[in-house]
């Protein structure tokens, strides 16, 4: 049963049949299927299986990421109430568009894709300070700081992730901060990373996931 | 021979000195004139001295008559252009906020006319007059899927165009359309050889193949069955095309594709097989930090994969400004010496 329905629920994001997806979770749910087992062993498992697909050669559209990350987030978003006991987040993270930069599709994305395997994200926004996101990360006790540009400029600006880092070291908050960024320039350039200062970066918002997760262990875990 | 001429010759498989050389620039007549980018591109004259100049300083082949990309919202009544002193200009309104917009939503009777067209306008005709019939000049055509992205942004476009009200979708695509075919026709008007038709949701980079053949394609057709094949160059805004090459070929008959730096140009060019021209565009990006041997390997490689068989292109995407000169330099070099052709 469960087996079936994490087959169909990644076949229908596969096919951006959203009302598929959902149509699947409800059916399953009224067959007696916890919510626990929604989110872990059809949501989760789901996730990881798209990252498989993301990967390979052709990956998968934009409108697939878009379309996994909403409905998987949504069925976790619905799912959590219902849980027994509250589950364990698996790491924190702040994200937002770098200074001067006001795309906002990608950060979407990626947040989906990180609340549906129960990492908690804050959005700052679009257009968001350095010294914003490293203050947000502190109050809201994160992992990981994620920022997001569409643009060369923006990528490489001294506001930027560059910024980012540049407060982390003056702050000696290295070891337990760590920053990952993504976006088109980096899709081009895959040393650009590098070039900002980043500990990581992700191709796709589904790829963002583990990168996300390894990252939150190297900052000593949630 | 001329620039043009080359081109024709390149798009046709006829004889010539050697493949065509695109090159890019924007953002970089600011800095040619010294001034910001606010008052660059408030002045069709700032813009068509830049682009001559800028031609002239580095020796290769094209012209522009596009300012920048989110130019065409202000056909639509968007007031606010977000500037910056280091990247492009960038769609700062909204004019389309929710989907209750659209029926509201008048886009222009006839671009030609229109004042958002009078600085392209006085381009155009400067471009024409110092250079017309000697050096392509290129138009932007934003096609009708991907126009509603700069009217409402990618995460309200994209949510409707999947998921939203098919009449509301339908009647924005509609409108859409007929700003393109009226924009086509305005650019040829003023002079334009090229019109880059630009439609990254043409791309399975953005959405899945069902959904291109479904979608995609019906607008694809009707937009160049509207506008017209005469030097109209299919490309997907630096999303992949070869994926899609074939169909679009044979659905539209359209004379050249640019292709995504992500596409393998060899393959490209056996998909297209000889049936249009196949234009390969240098990654820019890694381009701001590489050292100018590098440049010119990458040249020699690009070269090398598209030349052989003829009706081939070399280009640049929009080239970001913090590239440096000498990469400027050593790329129109690399592109005229490995793209000699013994004609
Ligand atoms: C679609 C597109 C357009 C469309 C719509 C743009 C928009 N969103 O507003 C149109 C045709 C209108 C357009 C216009 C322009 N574009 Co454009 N465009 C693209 C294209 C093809 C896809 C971008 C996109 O929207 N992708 C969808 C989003 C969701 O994808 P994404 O940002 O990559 O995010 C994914 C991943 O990167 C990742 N991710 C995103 N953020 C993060 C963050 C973290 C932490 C992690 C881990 C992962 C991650 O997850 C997401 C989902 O998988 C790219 C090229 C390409 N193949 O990527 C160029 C590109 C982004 N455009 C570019 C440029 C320059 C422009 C213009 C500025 C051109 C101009 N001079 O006017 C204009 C600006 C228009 C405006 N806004 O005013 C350049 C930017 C690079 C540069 N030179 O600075 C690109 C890269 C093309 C290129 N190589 O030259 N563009």
């Amino acid at each position: 049963m469960i087996q079936h329905l994490a087959t169909g629920f990644a076949e229908a994001i596969v096919d951006t049949d959203g009302d598929k997806a959902l149509q699947l979770v409800r059916q399953a749910l009224a067959a007696g299927v916890s919510p626990e087992q929604v989110v872990f062993e059809v949501v989760v498992p789901c996730m990881d299986h798209l990252c498989g697909l993301a990967a390979s050669d052709g990956g998968l559209s934009v409108a697939q990421h878009f379309l996994a990350a909403q409905i998987s987030s949504d069925v976790v978003d619905a799912m959590l109430p219902r849980f027994r006991r509250a589950p364990q987040v698996a790491g924190r993270v702040v994200i937002g568009t770098a200074v001067g930069d006001f795309h906002a599709l990608g950060k979407r994305i990626v947040s989906g894709c990180l609340s549906a395997h129960m990492i908690e994200v804050t959005d700052l926004g679009m257009n968001v300070p350095a010294e914003r996101f490293v203050e947000q990360a502190l109050a809201r006790d994160a992992q990981v700081i994620a920022v997001s540009s569409m643009m060369v400029h923006t990528a490489r600006g001294e506001h930027g992730c560059r910024g980012v880092r540049r407060i982390l070291r003056e702050r000696r908050l290295e070891q337990q901060l760590k920053v990952v960024v993504g976006g088109a320039p980096y899709r081009f350039d895959e040393r650009l990373f590098e070039v900002v200062e980043a500990d990581a970066w992700a191709r796709s918002a589904i790829e963002a996931v583990p990168v996300v997760v390894r990252l939150v262990g190297e900052a000593g875990g949630p | 021979m001329n620039a043009l001429a080359r081109l024709h010759a390149a798009m046709e498989g006829t004889p010539a000195d050697r493949i065509p050389v695109f090159c890019n620039l924007l953002d970089q007549g600011a800095r040619l004139l010294g001034i910001g980018p606010r008052e660059y591109y408030a002045s069709g004259e700032h813009v068509a001295e830049a682009q001559l100049r800028m031609r002239e300083k580095y020796g290769y082949d094209n012209l522009w008559g596009l300012f920048y990309v989110g130019r065409e919202a202000e056909f639509f009544g968007c007031r606010e252009m977000v500037y910056a002193e280091d990247g492009p200009p960038n769609v700062g309104h909204m004019v389309i906020r929710t989907v209750e917009d659209v029926p509201r939503l008048e886009p222009p009777a006839d671009v030609l006319s229109h004042p958002a067209f009078e600085q392209p306008r006085k381009c155009f005709d400067i471009l024409r007059r110092e250079a017309g019939g000697r050096f392509p000049i290129c138009a932007y055509v934003t096609a009708t899927m991907t126009l509603p992205v700069l009217l409402m942004g990618m995460e309200r476009w994209l949510p409707l165009l999947l998921t939203g009200p098919r009449t509301l979708r339908d009647e924005l695509l509609a409108k859409c359309h007929d700003f393109f075919v009226s924009q086509v026709r305005a650019c040829r008007a003023a002079g334009a050889d090229v019109i880059v038709y630009s439609n990254p949701f043409g791309s399975t980079d953005l959405v899945p193949m069902s959904f291109f053949r479904e979608q995609s394609l019906p607008w694809i057709e009707r937009d160049i069955e509207a506008a017209g094949r005469a030097g109209l160059v299919y490309y997907g805004g630096a999303a992949r095309v070869n994926p899609v090459i074939e169909t679009v070929l044979e659905r539209t008959r359209v004379e050249a594709f640019y292709l995504s730096p992500l596409d393998d140009v060899a393959e490209g060019r056996a998909r297209i097989a000889g049936r249009a021209l196949c234009c390969a565009a240098l990654n820019d990006i890694p381009m701001i930090d590489w050292a100018p041997a590098q440049v010119e390997q990458e040249v020699k490689r690009l070269v090398e994969a598209g030349k052989p068989g003829g009706r081939f292109l070399f280009g640049t995407l929009l080239m970001p400004l913090a590239i440096p000169e000498v990469n400027i330099r050593a790329l129109v070099a690399a592109a005229c010496r490995y793209g000699a052709l013994d004609a």
